[in-house]
């Protein structure tokens, strides 16, 4: 088959049923869009998720009252482990004035005497330390008798990997969900666009055209649709995310420490050939069903 | 009129020797183009439309086809052009059984015939342009030969310079004119015109035969069928009528028959000689 003819003949179609396409084009950008968002929170999610997972810190909460003798003890031992890079002592004035300057709370906080805030050794370790070795120095630094607490971080990284997982569940869902939307919403429209020109199909199957050539244009009617549907989408989350970067990047990025980042130029490709792909598969899949010629 | 080039390797036509005045073997061209053999047709058990119905059509024919209206006139083209099937008989064009014919043949047999009705069957929002050519765009042709070519037929067909007007915007009689342009633009062997004036004027509806008549001086076969008796008359072409299924033959034409009798003559007595166009005495 000629594709300059099967181009053109798909633009008339497009034309002719330009109004119908826009009804469909428009409903299923939003069912793109909210793939998309999904795809967006799942990409910064793990963004934030490999950023903490590759920090390796350690906060050692010391008892009120601990000798600064013991104290001092405590830090040359830290300070002897191999994996250890770092170590800071924060005093409880130090932070409070720390917490007070992270967060913009009201005056009635900053009455907060010193003594709310405990006083830590801040232990950085080596890029490369393992979960069960950094577990293994936490739990010896917390035999030490002017020790209360050790906090690994582990608990919160695997609290994010947890809900980072449910997130690729939830996604891998929505893009069923939307696949099944594209097929439904586009099946649904070339049937009402068979049925609109049945005037011309019966006189091209009257001229001997075959079904391959009568379908074709409504295929490529039906995968332009789904492109356009997912690349509005991806135009629209790109506008939205533009407008808040600068705003994220303020608050949360201050946070958790890393930038928010846009859906991976793969993650675009895919999306968009996926739209035309998922389109000329509905619109076949409604030839099939409605076009008995 | 220019004759469509049998060596075009542009043109798929699986059967090219459908074709007029192309022939897959010399003695193709002396036999009848179409011959229907004991043809049964029934839409419902207990009351068949065709019975027994025995047809022979001679290369460069133009036939009436008439009888009453349920006869049967327009199931005999639907056979031809296979929009239905036959229960029981042969139906032979260019001596293959097209009753046969695989379903995904079907687009290939119609491309060998050209077919009119008389509700047009044009799409009323294309252009007159876009009407015809689509017959050419199916056959795969280049766009620089379906342009000329539409332009030339659309010059026969009295519509010369119309090609970009909207479909919808011709009356009546110029839209057939559309219909007749997009059956002949390809060089069918064989046309089909189930009542093609039956929504005219008398006068446009003469007009539409002279138009159907300067086809058939070609050499493309016709089939007219109508049950316009003011319009048989005005003509000596071979009619039929269908009565109970069954062909009668009402009236042999008489510039056919004797045309025919006169290349049958001539083939005896110089062997294969092929005639492409019937003549007239
Ligand atoms: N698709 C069909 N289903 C059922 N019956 C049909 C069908 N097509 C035709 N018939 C029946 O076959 C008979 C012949 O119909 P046909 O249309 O061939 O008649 P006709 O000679 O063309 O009549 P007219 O002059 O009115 O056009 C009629 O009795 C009709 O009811
Ligand atoms: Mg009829």
């Amino acid at each position: 088959m000629d594709m300059k003819q099967l181009i053109t003949r798909a633009r008339r179609g497009l034309r002719e049923e330009m109004r119908l396409y826009l009804v469909a084009v428009s409903s299923l950008a939003v069912a793109f869009l909210c793939l998309g968002g999904a795809l967006l929170a799942l990409t910064n999610l793990s963004a934030v998720a490999r950023a903490w997972g590759q920090s390796s810190r350690m906060t050692v909460y010391l008892r009120d009252g601990a000798e600064a003798e013991d104290v001092a003890q405590l830090r040359a031992l830290v300070e002897g482990l191999a994996e250890v890079r770092a170590v800071e002592h924060l005093s409880s004035e130090d932070a409070r004035a720390q917490f007070l300057e992270h967060s913009d709370v009201e005056a009635g906080l900053a009455a907060l005497p010193a003594e709310v805030f405990p006083a830590s050794l801040e232990i950085t370790l080596a890029q490369d330390t393992g979960a069960p070795r950094a577990a293994r120095i936490a739990e010896r630094i917390a035999q030490f008798r002017s020790v209360s607490d050790v906090e690994t971080y582990r608990g919160w990284f695997s609290r994010l990997e947890s809900l980072l997982q449910a997130g690729r569940a939830i996604a891998g869902a929505l893009a069923l969900l939307v696949a099944l939307c594209v097929l439904a919403v586009i099946g649904n429209t070339i049937r009402l666009a068979v049925a609109r020109r049945r005037e011309e199909i019966e006189v091209m199957k009257l001229c001997g055209a075959t079904d391959e050539f009568v379908r074709g244009p409504f295929v490529l009617e039906g995968s332009f649709q789904g492109f356009m549907s997912a690349l509005l989408a991806v135009l629209l989350l790109m506008g939205g995310f533009l407008l808040v970067r600068d705003e994220l990047d303020a608050t949360v990025a201050a946070l958790t420490g890393v930038r928010a980042a846009f859906l991976h130029p793969a993650a675009l490709v895919g999306l968009t050939l996926g739209g035309a792909a998922v389109g000329a598969i509905g619109s076949a899949l409604s030839l099939r069903r409605y076009m008995a010629v | 009129m220019r004759s469509f080039d049998p060596d075009d390797s542009n043109v798929v036509r699986p059967f090219p020797f459908f074709r007029a005045g192309v022939r897959a073997d010399p003695s193709a061209a002396n036999r009848p183009i179409l011959v229907l053999e004991d043809v049964y047709k029934y839409f419902r058990a207990d009351k068949p439309t065709l019975r027994g119905l025995n047809l022979t059509v001679e290369r460069g024919e133009f036939l009436f086809v008439t009888g009453p209206s349920g006869a049967g006139k327009s199931t005999l083209l639907q056979l031809i052009y296979r929009k239905h099937t036959v229960e029981e008989g042969r139906i032979l064009f260019c001596g293959r059984d097209i009753a046969r014919l695989t379903s995904k043949s079907i687009p290939y047999l119609r491309r060998n015939l050209g077919v009119v009705f008389q509700d047009f069957k044009v799409v009323q929002h294309w252009t007159v342009f876009e009407n015809v050519a689509i017959a050419l765009e199916i056959l795969d042709m280049p766009q620089r030969l379906v342009r000329s070519r539409v332009v030339e037929t659309l010059e026969r067909v009295g519509l010369g310079g119309r090609g970009g007007d909207r479909t919808s915007n011709l009356s009546g009689g110029e839209q057939q004119r559309v219909a007749v342009a997009r059956a002949i633009v390809t060089e069918p062997a064989l046309i089909l015109a189930d009542e093609p004036t039956g929504n005219l004027d008398p006068h446009l509806a003469i007009d539409i035969l002279t138009l159907f008549e300067e086809v058939n001086e070609t050499g493309t076969t016709v089939i007219f069928a109508t049950h316009d008796h003011s319009l048989i008359s005005k003509r000596d072409h071979r009619i039929i009528s269908i009565e109970d299924g069954r062909v009668s033959e009402a009236r042999r034409g008489l510039r056919s028959w004797s045309a025919r009798d006169i290349i049958s003559a001539a083939d005896t007595k110089r062997g294969s000689g092929v005639h492409k166009h019937p003549v007239a005495v």
